[in-house]
């Protein structure tokens, strides 16, 4: 993932001087948007997704009208 | 017996895999929650449509096959879920002008996205296909393969997208001639930009992908 992004950057240009300069502006862009999408990630689940959750699980049971809990 | 808070209710699986497929989903909300707020741009709708998502995918559930890839399934599902969703709002609510002048200085998100870094900017600018594309695989991990599966369209389209996305976000963030001008940052001007921008990113107000924070 991380190394198929560095490689995709890394093969694209000649190394010229300017070259270089994109492949490391590229690299900082790359590791910032990971770094956005990680930050959401890591985020602690919000209480709505377990209350979900359990809804979909209540809803089984009385469809089933047969569960014990 | 005592519960943990954070299991899930396990106690009705009709099927004995039910309960497996649950605690997966459970691990992957996550994921689904990212993706979803980097569709969206906001962390609201993007909650919504990551729940959406779960509702879909346990109504689903006999549609998935054991043991090919679950996050991929559902970032598919979810992927579906957005653009429908956005179909229908475009055809239930008609652009209203005058609700929009009422909103002074153009509404929370507005304001908000002024705290966003450049880059979390740069990436509302891109379209959706550019950015879905590049956010799977630049930031999702995805391969070009599942990212192709979950964009339903061919693989090289998908690499072509990512390519493009990431040359119009530098673009959009150095200026239009980045590619062309052969004076642009040298190493150390670089390397100073990357340490400007995570002292940004490190900021309390920055949000991110676009999104805001939610006060607790």
């Amino acid at each position: 993932m991380t190394q198929q992004w560095e490689t995709s950057v890394a093969n694209e240009e000649k190394p010229t001087e300017k070259a270089r300069a994109v492949r490391a502006r590229q690299r900082a862009i790359g590791r910032e948007l990971r770094r956005m999408y990680d930050d959401v990630a890591q985020e602690p689940i919000p209480d709505d997704f377990m209350d979900l959750l359990r809804k979909i699980d209540e809803a089984e049971e009385s469809k089933g009208g047969k569960k014990v809990s | 017996m005592p519960t943990p808070a954070r299991t899930l209710p396990n106690r009705t699986a009709d099927r004995p895999e039910d309960g497996d497929f649950k605690s997966e989903l459970l691990a992957l909300i996550p994921f689904l929650r990212a993706f979803a707020r980097s569709l969206t741009g906001n962390q609201e709708g993007a909650d919504d449509l990551a729940q959406e998502t779960l509702v879909k995918a346990w109504q689903s559930r006999a549609t998935f096959i054991p043991g090919t890839n679950l996050k991929a399934w559902l970032f598919t599902i979810l992927r579906n879920q957005f653009y429908s969703d956005r179909r229908r709002a475009w055809r239930q609510a008609p652009w209203d002008q005058e609700a929009a002048e009422r909103i002074p200085g153009g509404g929370e998100d507005q304001f908000f996205s002024a705290q966003l870094s450049d880059t979390a900017r740069a990436l509302r600018c891109l379209s959706d296909e550019q950015r879905e594309a590049l956010i799977l695989v630049g930031a999702g991990g995805f391969s070009y393969e599942d990212a192709a599966g979950i964009c339903k369209c061919a693989i090289g389209t998908v690499k072509s997208r990512v390519a493009r996305a990431r040359k119009a976000l530098m673009e959009i963030l150095d200026g239009d001639d980045t590619l062309g001008d052969v004076a642009r940052p040298a190493e150390g001007d670089a390397a100073r930009e990357i340490m400007s921008q995570l002292d940004r990113l490190s900021s309390p107000e920055f949000g991110a992908l676009g999104g805001k924070r939610r006060p607790k």
